[in-house]
């Protein structure tokens, strides 16, 4: 065994931030490394580079987790929570993208890029969604089940959600759009208003079951299809969000005759967005999906 | 650009090659790596690589009383490092041979 002996330990503020970079890891690493780390933080001593090199290391941690460390169910829940969240955000920009393009009949003639665009765009979004509904589904039924056996009402509220939500929503719409519709339709600081809040209602509505897969913590088969559904989905909706933002840049050069798409800001605003959210969703997927494999021996 | 070039010392190899001595804890492992190979192995790179280093199976932890968990390299680990160091020391013959012919270095 080596006789390497440390220094006497040091102290500094270096130090301290070296350890509270610790908290930037995954809490299966911390529990496994965090105090071999701080005892080399006390023999060694930091500065910036040991804080930076600490900082840095953490987001491989994260996308790359070490298998022998995570609970493999857990791993799929939070996978799958983070997947459901992402692809809410991707469904609802798919929607907008819907309601502002192919709802209002814009197909440019001469581009049939900006036709195929819509065609995949609108066979992602049904495969994806079926894909979402057919993981989901036995998953949330799971879930329902227990919470109502074990009387867990607060559970039954979350999982609930994505029934409850949209129906509110849509509710408030028709209502809003009845008492304010004109000759020319809603307006677009109302359109803007139903977007908004349509994006807070996705967020309600994905992080009930995300909420619910954290407190019930399923494990079985079901979480299985549901991480490998989630990936289907995740990918199906980034495709479908691929093929939006092809069809929207197709818009922009070749359909100036349409109002507000020769403006290049809503274009510079949606593709960060498609590209953030698709990101999430990929990356999460294939987390939940490496944790369906068991580690090797 | 010497400083550059240390960059590319691969720090899982480093790490194999200083447990291949004996069993080491992570400040025995940095130290004998700046003594010997020349290379500061900062704290998150070190556990970066431990942590990946054991979860192939390539080393692993002993038991400890303090929080200075010692490692060992594995049969795996032993192996791994064995095929690594002969792709550098063919790496290093064809260097020094070239060098030599066309630039006259006698390396030492």
């Amino acid at each position: 065994m080596s006789t390497a002996q440390p220094p006497q330990a040091r102290s500094s503020c270096a130090s301290a931030l070296a350890r509270t970079a610790l908290a930037l890891y995954p809490a299966a690493w911390r529990a496994r490394y965090g105090d071999e780390v701080r005892a080399l933080l006390d023999d060694s001593g930091a500065d910036l580079r040991t804080i930076a090199g600490l900082a840095w290391q953490a987001m491989p941690a994260w996308v790359w987790p070490v298998r022998h460390l995570y609970d493999r169910p857990a791993r799929m829940r939070s996978s799958l929570a983070t997947v459901l969240v992402a692809w809410t955000a991707l469904a609802g920009l798919a929607l907008v993208f819907a309601q502002l393009t192919q709802a209002q009949g814009l197909t440019p003639a001469g581009h049939p890029i900006v036709a195929w665009s819509y065609w995949v765009f609108d066979a992602a979004v049904l495969v994806s969604v079926l894909a979402m509904a057919a993981g989901g589904l036995p998953l949330w039924l799971l879930m329902m089940r227990r919470a109502r056996r074990e009387h867990r009402l607060r559970d039954m509220a979350y999982l609930l959600s994505p029934v409850v939500v949209p129906v509110v929503y849509l509710t408030a719409v028709l209502v809003t759009v009845r008492l304010v519709r004109h000759a020319d339709g809603v307006g677009p600081w109302w359109f803007l208003a139903f977007i908004v809040l349509g994006f807070a209602a996705a967020a309600v509505f994905a992080a009930g079951p995300g909420l619910a897969l954290r407190r019930l913590r399923p494990r079985g088969p079901a979480v299985t299809v549901a991480a490998s559904a989630a990936a289907v989905a995740a990918v199906t909706m980034g495709l479908a969000g691929a093929a939006s933002i092809v069809a929207a840049v197709g818009l922009y050069l070749w359909a100036p005759q349409y109002a507000g798409y020769h403006q290049g800001w809503p274009l510079g605003l949606y593709l960060p967005m498609v590209v953030l959210a698709g990101a999430a969703a990929a990356v999460s997927a294939a987390r939940g999906i490496r944790a369906i494999r068991p580690a090797a021996a | 650009m010497t400083d550059r070039l240390d960059r590319w010392a691969d720090p899982p190899l480093l790490v194999l090659a200083s447990l291949a001595d004996q069993p080491k804890h992570g400040y025995a492992i940095t130290q004998d790596v700046a003594d010997t190979m020349g290379v500061r192995l900062s704290a998150g790179t070190l556990y970066a690589v431990i942590s990946r280093l054991e979860s192939r199976g390539l080393i692993e932890p002993l038991e400890s009383e303090d929080r200075r968990r010692p490692y060992r390299l594995t049969a795996a680990g032993a192996h791994a490092l064995a095929v690594q160091s002969e792709r550098m020391t063919q790496v290093a013959l064809v260097a020094r041979e070239r060098l030599r012919v066309n630039y006259g270095w006698a390396c030492a």
